[in-house]
Parts: structure tokens; C-alpha cells; sequence
């Protein structure tokens, strides 16, 4: 008996909409699960005058997507705070690739994603949320404000809206797969 | 944020009765390294009679295929103990794993039927 797991990473700044987005396309609400973790305080939480251990518990939300009898895609959305790197690393793992969703009202807040996921070679698209009115930018203005390398596919999406998350989604794994392409080796 | 784990060195109420981490023999990660969150798991047929009642509790949930992340949201267990719990079970033969999602390389294939699948949605 074979069932196989999927896992694509929605990643973005603080408030960029990636509940949203997993939400908008999950079959089920999307869930929470936690993780306690113990580390030094000092100099990273305000605790001051507090040695020694804290316990931080950080909160991911994920989703799911049954593809087919043995296949199944979760969709799971980065912390909010962008410390917490080792769980970006369990995410992108075997992962097919990531969303990385941008606020026209605050790019830079994206840029940490871009550079990760850029860094360690995870597949990814750059997802414009429109849920945030007009954008002011055009499509180079972002790219360059991201640093996205020409090969990086940006997409205008609604976060809210399951048709353009799905077409996000849809785009990501185009990309992923044309990357595995022989012509790239 | 439903409780906090208890790290037997303060008093403040836990909210459950069994520290954490006596539930997992004090193991911090799962033996078997494929083990990751979307790593999906099954209960095998096999009799339960004498497991504890929060490993129980993980096996009840697996009726069908599901993944670490799930049960550790359904059970408000950390990812963590979760993912160790499960190992436990799946060591014991308690548990079937299914393909691992960490694989290094997806395969073009699972790819393909990835994006017919939401391509159908």
C-alpha cells in the first residue's frame, strides 16, 4: 500500500494573506498545530532580566488537498515570524516548492522569503495579493524590488478567491516541473 | 495556544497530567529520520488492549491515512511529540507509514499527477 505526501510552503511577511490563501483551496478548515520550542532568550524576546530558558510555541496553519486516491498535497504556511528558520527548513524539505505572497504595501516584508527560498534552490513563485486594492507597481518594479532572477514566475492572485489560489498552485508546480526539465541539467 | 509543555522544572498548571516528555521516554526525535510532518500513517490491525491511552488516542485517529501534522492538530500535541509518538507506534507495528515526503528530489511523475489534480479542482 502505497500513499504518497505532498507539500508546497506558502510563505510571506507578517499579514500577507497566507492563512487566506491556504484556506481559500483546502478541503478542509485550515488547521493549526504547534510547535514548543525552548530556546535562550536573551537578546531575541524582550524578557529582560529573565535568564536562561523560555518556551515560544509557534503556531503553523496548514491545509489539504486530495489529489488523487494515493497522492495527497498539504499546503503549509510559514510561521509569521521570519526567526523561526529551522521550521522553514522542516517545511521546504522534499517540498515541491513554495508561494511566496507579496503586499504591494509592503514588499521588502517578502524579501526575507524570496532570499530563502532562493538561496536553498526550493522552486518558487512570486504571488502578487491583489486583496489589497490597486497595486501602485508595475510587474518590473516588483520583480526588482524582490530581486526576483528572471526565471522566477510572478503571478496577481486574490488570496480569497479559490479559482486564483488554485491558478497560484498551478503555476508553482509548471514551474517546479520545468525545472526538472533535462534541458536544465 | 491551548497549553503549554510542561518542562518539569516549574509549578504552573500544565493543563494535563502526564508531562510530555515521560510520554516519549524522554526521546527528542523520531528514530526513523523520513518522518515529516506530511508524512502520511495508518493503523495496522493489530491489537491496541495494551497501549497507553494517549498513544491510543493516535492510533484511534488512524482509521484512514493521515499525516503527523494532522494528528498533533487534532490532539493538540507540539509537532514535535507528535512526530515521536508516531514513531513509537510505528516502531511497534502499530502504525504503516506511507512514501515519506522528504524525498530529495520530487519526481516528475508525482508532479504530473500533482498538477492534473488541481488542474481538475
Amino acid at each position: 500500500m502505497e500513499r504518497t505526501s505532498v507539500k508546497i510552503v506558502v510563505a510571506g511577511g507578517f499579514g500577507t494573506g497566507k492563512t487566506t490563501l491556504v484556506g481559500s483551496v483546502s478541503e478542509i478548515p485550515p488547521l493549526t498545530t504547534e510547535e514548543v520550542l525552548t530556546e535562550a532568550s536573551v537578546g531575541v524576546d524582550d524578557t529582560t532580566g529573565v535568564e536562561g530558558k523560555t518556551h515560544t510555541t509557534v503556531a503553523l496553519d496548514f491545509g489539504r488537498i486530495t489529489i488523487s486516491p494515493d497522492v495527497v498535497l498539504y499546503l503549509f504556511g510559514t510561521p509569521g515570524q521570519d526567526r523561526f528558520w529551522f521550521i522553514w527548513d522542516e517545511l521546504a524539505q522534499g517540498a515541491v516548492g513554495a508561494i511566496v505572497l507579496v503586499d504591494t504595501r509592503r514588499l521588502e516584508s517578502s524579501f526575507p522569503a524570496v532570499d530563502y527560498f532562493e538561496r536553498r534552490g526550493v522552486p518558487f513563485v512570486a504571488a502578487v495579493n491583489r486583496f489589497f486594492g490597486e497595486c501602485a507597481y508595475t510587474e518590473d518594479e516588483i520583480r526588482s524590488a524582490l530581486e526576483l532572477t528572471p526565471e522566477v514566475p510572478l503571478v496577481w492572485c486574490d488570496a480569497r478567491d479559490r479559482g486564483s489560489s488554485k491558478l497560484a498552485l498551478i503555476a508553482l508546480v509548471r514551474h517546479a516541473l520545468g525545472r526538472l526539465s533535462p534541458a536544465r541539467a | 495556544m491551548a497549553f503549554d509543555a510542561w518542562d518539569g522544572e516549574d509549578e504552573s498548571a500544565a493543563g494535563r497530567f502526564v508531562p510530555l516528555y515521560v510520554l516519549v521516554n524522554g526521546r527528542t526525535s523520531p528514530r526513523d529520520s523520513r518522518l515529516d510532518l506530511a508524512t502520511q500513517v495508518v493503523a495496522l490491525p493489530v491489537d491496541t488492549r495494551l497501549l497507553d491511552p494517549e498513544y491510543l488516542r493516535i492510533v484511534d485517529r488512524c482509521g484512514n491515512w493521515i499525516s503527523v501534522a494532522e494528528i498533533g492538530a487534532y490532539l493538540q500535541l507540539p509537532l514535535t511529540i507528535a512526530k515521536v509518538m508516531v514513531d513509537v507506534l510505528v516502531e511497534q507495528g502499530y502504525l504503516g507509514v506511507g512514501s515519506p515526503a522528504q524525498r530529495k528530489i520530487v519526481d516528475r511523475h508525482l508532479l504530473d499527477s500533482v498538477l492534473a489534480g488541481l488542474e481538475r479542482l
